[in-house]
């Protein structure tokens, strides 16, 4: 600034109280209540369907969804650790709630993993076992291809790995996230002096921590979701959701942050030139989103390879090329052209409606990733009762991961005071008349 | 067009830029229109301040960018479906995936020229003179910690005399008169 004494004069008071409002209980309420209204539609579309099918689908896709948020967090909790900057002082406390929201997403997983049998080709057929797919193959339960890969893959696609590599990604996401809430706190209670080397020390965690992150996430997403088809492959899969979860994460960061200003302390720090920021970071998202599911589908459209286009194939023919063409405009058309405008990212009200239309346009995307792997959707959209699943037990997983996250919201105060961005996240926009 | 003669205007000068913001704003209500804000970087509550409405260079913007869209999307499909079409690999002639990228990357580069020559084309720029840098103080301030507001003459309300004694009252550091 040109005057820096004439500013500071102007400089607002961060409040005393720097708790959650109280408002944030009547979210958790409101959240538990849609849960539970969406639980019960979930079991009346169940009894409808004569079957847990769908449900267990639908809750892979309530599962993939709100662990983007827990783990997803955490990683954009490292990002604005190593990048600095006056938006992640603004969202380092919602961040860290959200990360600290992996006991429910890892009770999410548990429920995928104790039914492993209903969702996952290879853990239905022993690859191992010759005869198993041999009389699989019989039966036409599988075909060559599958069964080529069923054997092939087998030292990755088995049972006990699922669990071993996904507790192992569970267990390092849970140390990232013990370790990187429990010193904010002590940063805090230290001394302001000290706050040069704290930022180092954070520098530190979270630069090998992202590199970890993008490891054992793409991990993850290839177990629990790429291999619902265990026939293809793709090398930008994990980086797909890597952006994606970065799109999601700060869609409902900003909800959650607009939300929180309504009172203090985030109505004087949420100032709207750090609200622009996050539309215009959020923007860039949307962008990469899409140039990195263009680029896979370009290759592999361009290759037209027997091994790779199937999966493509499963998802555009009998009918799906209208849920994919949606997808386009809802996940990417939409936000983009909506949050090209300026007026848009500094409007309070328009940026949170965009946002949650991310949100949906998120959930959207991956019940087209999800739902075409299975047999009788492939190639073949229908309707049927379990369908709708996909919209109430998303729905109800979501509810019930956002009142969690508010208790987690209420845990702690919603600004880190040791940092150097706080001076400046005080002072005017500007100038003040 | 013979050269002007005469006042350009009163040019007031200020240390801070909330203090030029809050000449302005009195400025905007006591009815002067013909005016500006001159600052080193760019302060948006000035241009607020001085009425500053939208001006044509996102549509032009836009424009643009349908227009590279769909100059190289219409280009490709020439090429490949009447001027010269192949069989690449048994795909129809008319393979819109692979005409996405460059009709993409077109859409950048119009709309980014459209940008920057639009802008230069509604504000005036290069502009070889102006009356302003006639002002000392402009000169050597506007770049560097300066903000100035200058009231002009084409304004219907400027009087040379009454319009300085008005300046006076926004308290700013000095006003000079400049000539064109």
């Amino acid at each position: 600034m040109a005057n820096e004494h004439h500013v500071n004069a102007h400089a607002k008071q961060l409040p005393r109280d720097l708790g959650a409002p109280a408002f944030v209980d009547g979210w958790k309420t409101r959240a538990l209540v849609i849960g539970l209204v969406f639980s019960v539609i979930a079991a009346g579309l169940a009894l409808l369907d004569g079957s847990v099918e769908h449900v267990l689908r639908a809750w892979l896709l309530g599962t993939v969804l709100t662990f983007g948020w827990a783990v997803g967090g955490l990683a954009l909790l490292m990002v604005q650790y190593v990048s600095g900057g006056k938006w992640g002082l603004l969202l380092r406390r919602p961040l860290e709630a959200m990360s600290r929201t992996l006991p429910l997403v890892f009770v999410y997983w548990l429920v995928i993993a104790l039914f492993i049998k209903k969702l996952y080709l290879w853990a239905q057929v022993d690859g191992s076992n010759p005869s198993d797919i041999a009389s699989a193959l019989k039966s036409g339960f599988i075909n060559e291809v599958q069964a080529h890969c069923l054997e092939f893959k087998r030292p990755m696609l088995q049972p006990d790995m699922f669990w071993l590599v996904s507790l192992f990604c569970f267990a390092v996401w849970a140390f990232y996230t013990w370790r990187l809430n429990r010193l904010a706190l002590d940063r805090d209670a230290d001394s302001p002096a000290n706050t040069p080397a704290w930022i180092k020390k954070f520098e530190n965690i979270c630069g090998p921590g992202i590199v970890v992150y993008a490891l054992t996430m793409t991990a993850a997403v290839i177990y629990w979701v790429m291999s619902l088809d265990p026939t293809w492959f793709s090398s930008v899969y994990g980086l797909l959701f890597l952006v994606g979860q970065g799109y999601s994460v700060l869609a409902l960061s900003i909800i959650v942050s607009i939300g929180l200003s309504k009172a203090e302390p985030f109505k004087t720090i949420l100032r709207q030139t750090e609200q622009h920021d996050l539309g215009k970071f959020t923007f860039a998202f949307v962008m990469l989103n899409i140039y990195l599911a263009f680029s896979q589908f370009l290759i592999i459209w361009s290759g037209n390879l027997p091994e790779e286009i199937p999966w493509y194939l499963d998802r555009i023919r009998g009918h799906w090329g209208i849920i994919i063409t949606l997808d386009f405009l809802f996940h990417w058309l939409i936000p983009f052209t909506m949050l090209l405008s300026r007026d848009i990212k500094r409007n309070k009200r328009r940026l949170t409606a965009v946002c949650a239309w991310m949100l949906f346009a998120k959930a959207f995307d991956l019940f087209w990733l999800i739902e075409p792997n299975f047999k009788d959707a492939a190639r073949n959209l229908h309707f049927s009762w379990g369908i709708l699943e996909y919209a109430a037990v998303p729905a109800a997983m979501t509810a019930f991961w956002f009142a969690f996250y508010c208790t987690r919201l209420k845990m702690r105060p919603l600004v880190q005071i040791n940092d150097p961005h706080l001076a400046e996240i005080l002072e005017p926009e500007h100038a003040h008349a | 067009m013979p050269p002007r003669e005469g006042t350009y205007g009163l040019l007031a000068e200020f240390d801070t830029p909330s203090d030029l913001v809050r000449a302005a704003q009195a400025a905007r209500r006591d009815g002067w229109r013909r005016m500006d804000c001159y600052t080193p970087y760019p302060v948006e509550e000035a241009a607020e301040a001085i009425g500053f409405h939208r001006n044509k260079v996102p549509l032009v913007t836009l424009i643009g960018g349908l227009m590279g869209l769909a100059a190289m999307f219409s280009l490709e499909t020439w090429i490949s479906v009447l001027a010269y079409p192949l069989n690449i690999a048994g795909r129809p002639t008319y393979s819109w995936p692979a005409f996405v990228v460059p009709a993409y990357e077109w859409t950048i580069l119009w709309a980014g020229l459209s940008a920057a020559f639009g802008m230069l084309a509604l504000n005036g720029l290069p502009a070889l003179y102006h009356p302003l840098f006639n002002a000392p103080n402009f000169r050597k301030g506007a770049s560097q910690d300066k903000f100035f507001l200058c009231l002009e003459a084409l304004d219907p309300k400027f009087d040379l005399i009454e319009t300085r004694a008005y300046l006076a009252t926004l308290e700013p550091v000095s006003v000079v008169e400049v000539e064109y």
